[in-house]
């Protein structure tokens, strides 16, 4: 098996999201909401982390 | 999701209280889901253990390194601490890396680091199971 950078922050940010959705809200459609949200926003920290790495990358 | 549930109150009450919650604790911890389950918290426990499986799987197939007990550094003995909190799934890993891990490559990074989350998602997933069976978490 083999996954590209953005695959695996992708896995990690689906199953990270829908395990703290689950302990944290009530009702599925809180859950979802949630999950969607910390979804996004570890995408957003990401992509924001590696434009800042990206100066030093060279 | 069954989310209410009764509380005994006196002595025998609180004591059965107490053994579910270490119950809960125990079970989550060794089998993902299972705390959850004991609560009849079917949703939560599907979910739990379908995703801590999917990253113990994901991190035994990109051949991450699934830290033993005598490491040789602290950051060792730190990684074996997470890779633990997965439980059985943990023991399940060991049996099925069986060519080893391979950290040459980001893939066997990421396996590492895919261990890792999985034990730690699955001790904050035992630790709820456990304060929902105390009462004090819904």
């Amino acid at each position: 098996m083999a996954l590209t950078h953005i695959q695996a922050m992708l896995l990690f940010a689906v199953v990270a999201s829908a395990i703290f959705a689950v302990i944290t809200r009530r009702g599925w459609k809180e859950q979802i909401k949630y999950a969607l949200w910390c979804f996004f926003l570890f995408l957003l920290v990401g992509v924001a982390v590696g434009w800042a790495m990206y100066p030093i990358s060279r | 999701m069954a989310d209410k549930r009764e509380v005994k109150t006196g002595p025998a009450g609180a004591r059965n209280q107490d053994l579910l919650s270490y119950a809960c604790g125990l079970g989550g911890w060794l089998l993902p889901g299972l705390g959850h389950a004991l609560l009849k918290m079917w949703g939560r426990a599907v979910v739990t253990f379908v995703l801590v499986g999917v990253l113990v799987l994901a991190g035994v197939s990109l051949r991450g390194n699934v830290f033993a007990s005598a490491g040789p550094d602290a950051f060792s003995t730190l990684g074996y601490l997470a890779d633990l909190g997965a439980g059985s799934f943990y023991f399940a890993a060991r049996s099925f890396e069986t060519l080893g891990p391979d950290v040459s490559k980001a893939a066997g990074d990421y396996g590492t680091r895919f261990l890792a989350a999985a034990g730690i998602l699955n001790l904050l997933c035992a630790l709820h199971a456990c304060e929902v069976a105390r009462g004090r978490k819904a």
